[in-house]
């Protein structure tokens, strides 16, 4: 193989730059660059260290974007968009993409809860993994990438009038801090925002990682860490057309330490391919957690322009302690209209209705559901099996039961709660108490697989978890795991704001241990 | 001629008969990227069922183009998964040697069978007590769906067109060429200046030159 010389100077390189097999050496490679992977590499580069980040995925421009839905997802997401659970089948989606989930995402960034992280220290034998812990981390990438409430100008109707039924009920609720600058509510977080407004990692930290020195090479896919003993020493794969997968030449890169944040589902796979890499504790893979998300639709009297507003724009954690956070909700209307019930004139009379509509979902803390993730044979494609404990089921349950609630405090005139047994549409909140009263099974619902925890997740003690609370391997001393992964527990709230404050806080941990 | 030679033989070519007019005798298609004749027959007598035409949206599922948009699709996903996908095609079609539609014929393949019978199997997969049919339904629904909803002109007639929109040209994009093509391609020198946030005005403009999903070409 050829051996790059690695000049200092940071760049990107791309699928049609690689002309055959390739050797890199760095001080630390990071393997994927969602949004904890950029956070190191830029903090590391930004120490003056060799840093050599590691994407699959290709890196999207505007250009690229293509704004229908199905099309979207089949060039940004893992297996088409179309990945689901086994057991409980639930859909899940994982990007494939420079700047991993934030190109895709509706760019939301709360701060993990106190009591989440309290009862993650408590139960999971951590020190200094408190919100006192990681609000230095929190605010400095809230800082840089400009985190904050979402402005009421760009909210658009359908996330005003959640606020409004909240208001009526009393039910706490805020703009949702989000990782934008100049915000148009052009509703596009989904298949990419063409304002350049969504601080995506393409846009903001992996640039400046680049300037300061950092290598990005995309279209690699990393398939093993190789290790000696108790340390790492490089990674390897083959190169990977964008959107055929055909593999191309192979490479090899050096490094003394070794960052896996290739994501929940990924990273467990590598570890599983690289000979049962940092598995003494046979954590890797297992409890695999999800915040399931469901969803109500509601039709209003008048237009409400879903055109328009910001994707995600308000929230309550009213009911964080009841185990979910509620939120409003925009996506192509392709995606949304999964929910929509029936065919023929009755489905198109619904659809004809979007204009007046809004979609609300609640995302469920759902720690008792547990499954894992298998390493396929032949692929890097996992096998997620997954079953939605009756307990969780209950909890949703209730929260359909509040968002129906909202909808008709707001003025709702229907809402189409999908789910099975039930009516189709609901008149008044009279009717809909049947969403309270009914018993509901797993498979009567429609759910998402939203955010993905806890395969590599990290414990005080080795013989319970894969990483130390640094995310450092108790196996080996220079492997680090950087994603959602190490969480010990689902977050409660969307996770990726606590995912880079933990990056962050990691890398500087990194910093200080490399001579 | 021994006699159980000549009754294998009749008995063998009913059954070759059989599977003939059961699985054959397709109409031949417009044409598309990767779907066949059967496939083809399936999803024109699906979309009608679906989006059937009138109502409150004027364009039928023919009319929308979702045969095309869901060839394209099919077309575009990881080969795993497009084989799901057609199995799935595979299963309405067929599916009725099972769950026979009502009347007369109702063990007829679904493209073969009336506009009311093939509404009547819909209604029977969407209201199955079994789980696996209603999630087999759901799953085809959002297929078509998502077709019907990717035609430029329903989604004027909702109002739901993309905006028109000139991005910004920011850092990164003087770092990434074009998916595929090398760096010496990367199409701009210079950034602009970036949004203001000055919100989008309700009602348009509209992107005037939209044509609908890229993902298949």
């Amino acid at each position: 193989m050829s051996v790059t010389a690695c000049p200092g100077e940071g760049e990107v390189r791309v699928f049609a730059d690689y002309d055959g097999d390739f050797v890199d050496e760095a001080d630390v490679v990071v393997v994927g660059s969602g949004p904890t992977g950029s956070v190191v590499t830029h903090e590391l580069a930004r120490a003056g260290r060799k840093v050599v980040l590691i994407e699959e995925g290709p890196p999207f421009t505007p250009e690229e974007f293509v704004l229908e839905g199905a099309g979207s997802m089949a060039r940004t997401m893992r297996e088409g968009g179309l990945r689901t659970t086994r057991g409980y089948v639930m859909p899940t989606m994982q990007p494939i993409a420079l700047g991993g989930g934030s190109l895709v995402n509706s760019a939301i960034c709360p701060r993990a809860p106190e009591f989440v992280l309290d009862d993650w220290c408590t139960r999971f034998d951590l020190a200094r993994t408190r919100r006192q812990d990681l609000d230095p981390h929190y605010d400095a990438v809230g800082n840089f990438l400009g985190i904050a409430p979402t402005p009421d100008d760009v909210q658009g109707s359908r996330n005003l009038l959640f606020r409004d039924g909240c208001r009526a009920l009393g039910y706490s609720s805020e703009p949702i801090p989000r990782n934008v600058r100049g915000c148009r509510g052009s509703g596009e977080c989904f298949t990419g925002c063409r304002n350049r407004a969504k601080q995506s990692m393409y846009l903001s930290y992996i640039p400046a990682a680049i300037e300061l020195g950092a290598r990005v090479l995309t279209s690699l896919r990393v398939v093993k860490v190789l290790a000696n003993e108790r340390r790492a020493e490089a990674v390897v794969g083959r190169v990977v057309e964008p959107f055929t997968g055909r593999l191309g030449p192979r490479f090899r890169v050096n490094a003394r330490v070794v960052v896996l944040a290739a994501g929940c589902v990924a990273t467990p796979v590598i570890l599983g391919k690289s000979g049962n890499l940092a598995n003494r504790s046979g954590q890797v893979g297992e409890n695999l957690q999800f915040h399931p998300g469901v969803a109500i639709t509601g039709v209003f009297p008048d237009r409400t322009h879903p055109e328009f507003g910001a994707t995600q724009g308000y929230q309550s954690r009213q009911f964080l302690e009841d185990g979910f956070k509620l939120e409003t909700l925009w996506a192509p209307p392709a995606v949304l209209a999964v929910r929509t019930p029936g065919f023929g004139l009755a489905l198109k009379e619904r659809l004809a209705e979007v204009p007046y509509s809004a979609t609300w979902d609640a995302i469920g803390s759902c720690h008792r559901s547990l499954g894992k993730v298998v390493p396929r044979r032949r692929s890097m494609d996992p096998v997620l099996r997954y079953q939605l404990h009756p307990g969780d089921v209950k909890v949703l349950q209730h929260a359909l039961w509040i968002l129906a609630e909202i909808f008709f405090a707001a003025g709702a005139r229907k809402i189409q709660p999908a789910i099975h047994g039930l009516p189709e549409e609901m008149h008044s909140l009279a009717e809909a108490d049947v969403i309270r009263t009914a018993e509901i099974r797993a498979i009567d619902l429609i759910c998402g697989g939203n955010h993905v925890f806890c395969t590599t997740r990290m414990h005080g003690n080795p013989s319970q978890g894969v990483v130390d609370e640094d995310g450092c391997c108790h196996d080996l001393e220079n492997l680090y795991i950087a994603d959602t992964g190490i969480f010990p527990r689902c977050s409660g709230v969307n996770p990726m704001f606590t995912a880079m404050a933990l990056a962050h806080r990691q890398a500087g941990v990194i910093e200080d241990r490399l001579p | 001629m021994p006699i159980r030679f000549v009754l294998a033989t009749a008995v063998l070519s009913a059954l070759a008969w059989g599977v003939q007019r059961r699985f054959g005798g397709y109409p031949p298609h417009p044409g598309g990227q990767l779907l066949g004749a059967r496939e083809w027959a399936f999803l024109e007598a699906a979309s009608e069922v679906m989006f059937p035409p009138g109502g409150a949206l004027s364009p039928s599922g023919r009319e929308a183009g979702v045969p095309a948009f869901v060839d394209g699709y099919v077309a575009s996903v990881p080969s795993g998964m497009r084989l799901l996908m057609r199995l799935l095609l595979l299963l309405f079609e067929q599916a009725t040697l099972l769950f026979s539609a009502p009347g007369a014929g109702g063990h007829r393949r679904f493209s073969d069978l009336s506009t009311a019978q093939r509404a009547a199997v819909f209604e029977g997969w969407r209201t199955s007590r079994l789980f696996p049919r209603r999630l087999a339904f759901t799953s085809l629904r959002a297929l078509l769906c998502m077709g019907y909803l990717a035609d430029p002109a329903v989604l004027r007639e909702l109002g739901l067109a993309p905006w028109e929109i000139v991005p910004p040209i920011a850092k990164a994009d003087l770092l990434y060429p074009p998916i595929g093509r090398p760096r010496a391609e990367i199409r701009h020198r210079e950034t602009t200046l970036p949004s203001d946030g000055t919100p989008l005005e309700i009602g348009g403009p509209i992107d005037p030159g939209y044509r609908g999903s890229e993902a298949a070409s």
